[in-house]
């Protein structure tokens, strides 16, 4: 099958203009500035089949977001090649843009003055979408949304979730096939994310829409995306199920045991650290590799009724990447 | 086209928004108009005195006309691109099917329908208040050539100003001032808004007429005040047509660069 989306040994240098603090930094920069290379996406690669829904994670400045701007031709690459849809996304063509699009927690793009509905009949023109196009979508999208009673309202007068979903409207009112959503749930309550997440879920179902999203609300990534890509530093640490994110990334896993009766539970520090005591439960954390010694060790050792083991929750390890604690990097370069 | 139609029609309803500023927007057009009109007709008390080639009638006709070329030629929603670009906000255009510089000009010519459409009313009623002498241009060679340079002038000035406003890709927090200092002191001395420019010593108006800023506002109103020869102002329309040609590809050559150096901060 063709692929929707294709990056090809993707590189980006910024160069930022560093400054001191202060006025006479502020005086500095003016007269020598100080000029920084940031490398902002180290030789990135990976490919995208129509139809996915891929998560991108990694902590804050990781490239995530940069990696999505490329991708949407905002930004220019220092070098690599991609592809999307069969267009260079550089060359901003019309036919490119009509079929994507980048929408953003923090950007809007609603006229701030006007009624959303001005802004949606004013990208229904720019788009060059028929009347019944325009119709059809404005009314699927605002039923999925539930946004009918505000779309006369002046926007700045709403909230912050009605506006979101608002300016969620203005960038789907094409229909686009591919999808960039950079932090889509930010700033929301949690019913609204829950609701956007839905809608995340029902639209790639679907158009059979390609979806690049990038968060930090833990949900979302375990709730829509099936396949994860963690970037971290420029670099893509790992790309696969989301399942196997925990294998790759957890160096540990939990050993959880029920005792039939007291003991000195301090010498199992011996064996694992221990996470949680609530007798009769203790919860021990131990190396992968030493799992199988450490279960062997708790049952000759100690009076277990039951014990088991498994691995450390999906939501932790993503917590850890959020983090960039990952201390394990790239297998092979 | 139909996008530019769209454009045109939300960029009007957004004018209206805000309607105690629209209202004090024109009451300021009008003052400054008052402000003008009294200092020039104190020097000319005396309805037979001649300054630089200026009679009362000519150097009244003058003042209104910088209102109405002002009007048309330096109203513009696109001075606020600079910002826009230091702060990352062209992003939401560069998403979109839609030619930025297109863009821009037709929220420009928005902006301008709407006060030539208000400057106009306003004009017949300072008419009446005033009453001033008018200098009346009969000549079809005259009007013709003059709506020629006004339509010159309108794209010179949005040029111009694109070009001020590209700036603030290499310097982002220099924009406002790269503003100030050229619509302020630049555009609106060497246009001829504040006074005409031919009372400058020869030599410095031959500089000027080199540049680009008479043909703002300036060069118009002397074609209509018939203050030039019929070579003159074929002279004029030249130079001007020629800063159209470099203004129009040096834009498309900065944009180009301008882009590659965007990095979408913000957004």
């Amino acid at each position: 099958m063709e692929k929707a989306i294709l990056v090809d040994h993707l590189v980006k240098n910024y160069e930022v203009l560093e400054k001191e603090p202060g006025l006479t930094g502020a005086l500095e920069a003016i007269f020598s500035p100080k000029k920084k290379t940031v490398r902002a996406l180290k030789n990135i690669s990976f490919a995208i089949q129509p139809g996915e829904l891929v998560g991108f994670i990694g902590p804050n400045g990781a490239g995530k977001t940069t990696t999505l701007k490329i991708l949407s031709g905002l930004l220019y690459p220092t070098a690599g090649f991609i592809q999307v849809l069969g267009f260079d996304p550089w060359e901003r063509k019309s036919e490119y843009l009509k079929q994507i699009s980048l929408v953003m927690g923090q950007k809007n793009q609603l006229w701030w003055d006007l009624p959303a509905i001005e802004t949606f009949k004013l990208n229904a023109a720019i788009y060059e979408l028929s009347a019944k196009e325009y119709e059809e979508n404005l009314k699927e999208l605002v039923a999925l949304l539930e946004v009918e009673k505000i779309l006369n309202i002046q926007v700045r007068r709403l909230s912050l979730s009605q506006r979101m979903r608002l300016e969620l409207i203005a960038a789907l009112l094409h229909k686009p096939n591919i999808l960039f959503l950079d932090e889509p749930t930010i700033g929301l309550d949690l019913v609204a994310q829950q609701k956007m997440r839905d809608f995340i879920y029902e639209y790639n179902k679907k158009n059979n829409a390609t979806i690049l999203l990038t968060s930090h609300n833990m949900t979302d990534l375990v709730d829509l995306a099936r396949r994860v890509i963690v970037i971290d530093e420029g670099r893509i640490l790992f790309d696969g199920a989301l399942e196997e994110l925990v294998g790759r990334f957890a160096k540990e896993k939990i050993i959880r045991v029920y005792l039939s009766r007291e003991d000195d539970i301090k010498k199992m520090e011996e064996i694992g650290k221990i996470k949680k005591i609530s007798f009769p439960q203790v919860i021990l954390s131990v190396p992968r590799t030493t799992v199988a010694v450490a279960a062997a060790e708790l049952l000759q050792d100690f009076p277990v009724a039951d014990l088991t083991i498994e691995e450390i929750p999906i939501e932790e390890i993503v917590r850890k990447i959020f983090k960039g604690e990952t201390s394990i990097k790239r297998k092979t370069e | 086209m139909k996008k530019f139609l769209s454009v045109f029609k939300i960029s009007l309803q957004q004018e209206f928004a805000y309607r105690l500023n629209f209202i004090m927007w024109r009451v300021r057009n009008v003052m400054q108009f008052f402000l003008v009109f009294f200092l020039w007709s104190s020097i000319f008390s005396d309805p037979s005195r001649i300054v630089f080639g200026y009679d009362k009638a000519k150097i009244l006709t003058y003042v209104f006309g910088i209102l109405v070329i002002r009007a048309i030629v330096f109203s513009a929603k696109s001075d606020e691109v600079a910002k826009q670009i230091g702060l990352g906000e062209i992003s939401t255009y560069l998403l979109k099917p839609i030619n930025f510089f297109k863009y821009w000009f037709t929220r420009d010519i928005a902006s301008k329908v709407l006060n030539l459409a208000f400057g106009f009313f306003e004009i017949i009623l300072l008419f009446f208040i005033l009453r001033p002498p008018f200098f009346f241009q009969g000549n079809p060679f005259y009007l013709l050539t003059f709506l020629i340079s006004v339509v010159f002038a309108i794209m010179l000035y949005f040029l111009f100003n694109s070009l001020l406003n590209l700036s603030t890709f290499w310097m982002p927090e220099m924009g406002w001032a790269m503003q100030f200092l050229f619509v302020v002191v630049v555009t609106e001395f060497l246009s001829g808004a504040v006074f005409p420019l031919d009372i400058f010593p020869r030599v410095f108006q031959n500089v000027i007429y080199m540049l680009p800023f008479p043909y703002f506002v300036f060069f118009p109103l002397q074609i209509y005040l018939g203050k030039f020869s019929y070579e003159m102002v074929l002279n004029g329309l030249l130079i001007g047509g020629g800063w159209l040609i470099i203004l129009y590809f040096t834009i498309g050559y900065i944009w180009s660069k301008g882009l590659k150096k965007y990095s979408a901060e913000g957004i």
